[in-house]
């Protein structure tokens, strides 16, 4: 049986939503709001429909407000395909520090 | 009409001349090293701007550096000619950076101490810069520059041959210059396109470019010019053709569309077919993109007879806006010596095509006809073709 | 048709944009492209046309704002990451560019920046596509305003000057269109000169004319001797100072050879007067840079 932290749930949906807002802010999605932004709905080609140059700002974006680098195109593709990805290669990288 | 090739002037990695860069292409060595400043494989020209102002005999002012590497070469390619009132002369030059070297220093300095204001000195703009070579030169008429990033040495060049086409000239100065700027620098940083060792053009394991610097300018005469200066043609301009990729802001179309509509617009206009072409000066510039992009616009403009390739790249890096300029002088010095030039570093073909450049210096080659291709930001895409005078 | 002149408190007039331009293409465009797409857009309709053959831009500061802006993304990273957009979108060609993508054109793109002669050079440059074949060229001069990194004031030597910015684009065909169409009779581009006033002679003698033929010049200079000289050649009532009502950045004159066009297509004007024919702009706004543009409205349909 797993006990499932509620700590851990609200700091996950904490961190994804401060991902949206910082998407929004830096890639200057002008119209779009942060619950506009499905967890895990495909941020390039038909979902959000981001492309190459936003993927290079979300790579900046990652070390800029989290600390976590992304160093790998294929790494790249997969952490970058939707908010929850984003956020769970975070928290990854992020635990590894500690 | 024939638009014929009369002067030459290249300053870059590999020499401060035309004739030290083609012993730099024989020998096979590089002009890239790593910069101790920004640990980075960069094509510097290897003189400092003071030194550039004490060759060139220049007032000691705070030139752009932009500026003095154009005087440079330019003063190369003029050698000998004079302004005279028969021959309608003018100059169009090309670059990326302009004054923009001085505007970002006075702009950090001024950024970091608040007090200082010697940014508001600065004035240059892209036009600056070639006017300040016109008037080196005695040069006043059409003075003219374009900017289209990494194809604007090669549109320079067609520029002047479209106005000398038109009986607006009978005589230009054209080609182009970018030093290295700390605003390039991080900017291509910032795109995560270098490749940490020395570039490898047309390779499997390529991983980006290098960055260079240098200038390159060519004398274009018409048949009326050359009938006064008696100048001894170098080779002839035969085509050329500007088109857009329309794919991206800076990436290439996988059909490289505007590279394959440009080459077969040049062909057109040189009145050849493309298995005349003895060699093609590639873009080349080792980003998986590019390289891959411009292999396939090769394929389908050449279909199974690609003529020999190169890039030069891996000797000088990417000069920006002086790289169709700086290459185009390389094709005529290919067509005068009848060489083919060499791709450094390239040891295994793309998987996608299979296609080997040439890898040495290939001297006693009949070539009559040399292609060289530019390709910039924005999907801008332009193709000149070099003939052999007779 | 009267314009009223510039005053301090005097706004660029914009469009809404988001009429021109989708929103995932809008965010990365500074001012400077947005004015030229939306200019060439309309151009388009106006001229019943889906592609030009070829699109021509005449700028001599370029994406300045975004040049700007990644100078100080640079300072501001501190050899961290770094936001690579303005970089992408700050080269002098990323106007005509953007043009071309947004309309899916794979035709001729050239983008001139000599500073005040920007536009004439474009100009030039799409007589020489029509000469060539081209049916229908797309040519516009677009300058923004960015004031911190490169001082114009100084460049000028003038301090008075009103800063603005703007953008004017046209469709040059090798035929009218229709009756408003205007000639473009010819365009002089000369650089390090100093005498405007001969090259102005020869240049309406070029085109067998007279000075007395022209009927309204419309000129740019911050020098007031050159004005002197412009009353003596073509007298006091004829010129008229396109920057009262455009403002000054370098690519200005193409604001006049769109007033100019606008006059010639009324054939008067309120202050100019009646059969006004033929339209000069005289570009001196860089003294030692002269660009002439000459056009009239002779109807080529009779």
């Amino acid at each position: 049986m797993r006990f499932i932290d509620s700590n851990l749930i609200s700091d996950m949906q904490d961190l994804k939503y401060e991902l949206k807002k910082q998407i929004i802010q830096e890639l200057n999605l002008q119209d779009i709001k942060p619950e506009d932004i499905i967890d895990d709905a495909p941020l390039f080609g038909d979902g959000l429909g981001l492309d190459s140059i936003d993927a290079l700002e979300l790579v900046v974006l990652m070390e800029k407000y989290h600390g976590v680098k992304i160093l790998d195109e294929t790494v790249g593709k997969k952490v970058l395909a939707s908010i929850n990805t984003m956020a769970e290669y975070i928290v990854e990288e992020n635990s590894k520090k500690t | 009409m024939k638009i014929f090739v009369t002067g030459i002037g290249v300053v870059s990695a590999i020499g401060l001349n035309a004739e030290e860069n083609l012993c730099s292409l024989r020998s096979g060595v590089t002009g890239i090293r790593r910069s101790s400043v920004y640990n980075l494989m960069l094509g510097e020209v290897k003189l400092c701007n003071e030194q550039l102002i004490q060759l060139l005999n220049l007032p000691n002012e705070d030139f752009s550096r932009t500026t003095l590497l154009s005087i440079l070469a330019a003063k190369e390619a003029w050698g000998k000619n004079k302004i005279v009132d028969d021959i309608r002369t003018g100059i169009i030059s090309s670059t990326s950076v302009g004054g923009l070297d001085r505007i970002e220093k006075y702009y950090f300095e001024s950024q970091t101490n608040k007090s200082s204001e010697s940014y508001k000195l600065m004035t240059h703009d892209n036009g600056r810069t070639t006017e300040r070579v016109a008037a080196e030169l005695g040069v006043s008429g059409y003075i003219g520059t374009i900017s289209t990033a990494c194809s604007s040495g090669a549109n320079a060049i067609m520029q002047g041959a479209r106005l000398i086409e038109a009986n607006k000239l009978d005589r230009v100065i054209v080609g182009g210059c970018d030093p290295l700027a700390i605003f390039d620098i991080k900017g291509f940083s910032s795109l995560n396109i270098y490749d940490q060792e020395i570039c490898k053009p047309f390779d499997e394991s390529r991983k980006g470019l290098n960055l260079g610097e240098g200038a390159a300018f060519l004398v274009l005469e018409n048949d009326q010019s050359i009938s006064i200066t008696d100048n001894t043609p170098l080779c002839l301009l035969s085509g050329w053709d500007n088109a857009t990729d329309a794919f991206h802001q800076t990436a290439s179309s996988a059909n490289g569309k505007g590279a394959r509509l440009a080459m077969i617009n040049a062909l057109a206009k040189a009145n050849i077919t493309s298995e005349k072409i003895n060699y093609v000066n590639a873009h080349g510039t080792g980003t998986g993109n590019n390289d891959l992009s411009e292999s396939i616009a090769l394929k389908t403009v050449f279909g199974d007879n690609i003529p020999p390739f190169s890039s030069t790249k891996g000797f000088t890096g990417h000069t920006l806006a002086a790289a169709g300029a700086i290459e185009a002088v390389y094709c005529v010095q290919a067509i005068r010596s009848q060489t083919i030039l060499p791709n450094l570093n390239f040891s295994t073909p793309m998987t996608e095509t299979g296609m080997i450049p040439e890898k040495t210096f290939r001297p006693g080659t009949q070539i009559e006809y040399v292609l060289s291709n530019s390709f910039g930001f924005g999907g801008n895409c332009t193709c000149l073709i070099f003939g052999k005078a007779n | 048709m009267n314009v009223s002149e510039l005053n301090p408190a005097s706004e660029l007039i914009e469009p809404d944009y988001s009429e021109f331009i989708p929103a995932m293409d809008r965010r990365r465009m500074s001012k400077v492209i947005k004015m030229a797409i939306a200019c060439s857009i309309d151009c388009l309709k106006q001229a019943g046309l889906d592609q030009p053959d070829g699109i021509i831009v005449g700028t001599s500061m370029g994406c300045c704002v975004h040049t700007k802006n990644f100078l100080d993304k640079i300072i501001g990273a501190n050899d961290g990451p770094l936001s690579p957009t303005s970089f992408i979108v700050s080269t002098h060609n990323t106007i005509a560019g953007q043009i071309s993508l947004l309309l899916k054109n794979h035709g001729y793109n050239i983008t001139h920046t000599q500073n005040s002669l920007s536009f004439e050079q474009a100009l030039m440059d799409g007589i020489l596509c029509i000469q060539n074949g081209y049916s229908n060229v797309l040519i516009g001069g677009a300058d923004e305003e960015e004031d911190t990194i490169y001082n114009m004031k100084a460049r000028l030597n003038d301090e008075t000057i009103h800063l603005t910015h703007g953008a004017s684009f046209f469709i040059l065909s090798g035929k009218a269109a229709s009756p408003a169409s205007v000639n473009l009779i010819d365009v002089g581009s000369f650089g390090l000169i100093n005498n405007p006033s001969k090259i102005i002679m020869r240049f309406l003698d070029s085109n067998n004319l007279s000075s007395e033929e022209i009927d309204l010049v419309l000129y740019a200079n911050t020098e007031h001797k050159k004005t002197d000289e412009l009353k003596m050649i073509f007298g006091q009532k004829k010129i008229f100072d396109y920057q009262k009502i455009s403002g000054t950045y370098y690519t200005n004159s193409a604001f006049a050879m769109n007033y100019g066009i606008d006059i010639l297509r009324l054939r008067s004007h309120p202050v100019f007067g009646n059969s006004i024919g033929k339209v000069l702009v005289c570009n001196n706004l860089i003294p030692e840079n002269l660009g002439l543009i000459l056009i009239d409205n002779k109807n080529q349909l009779g």
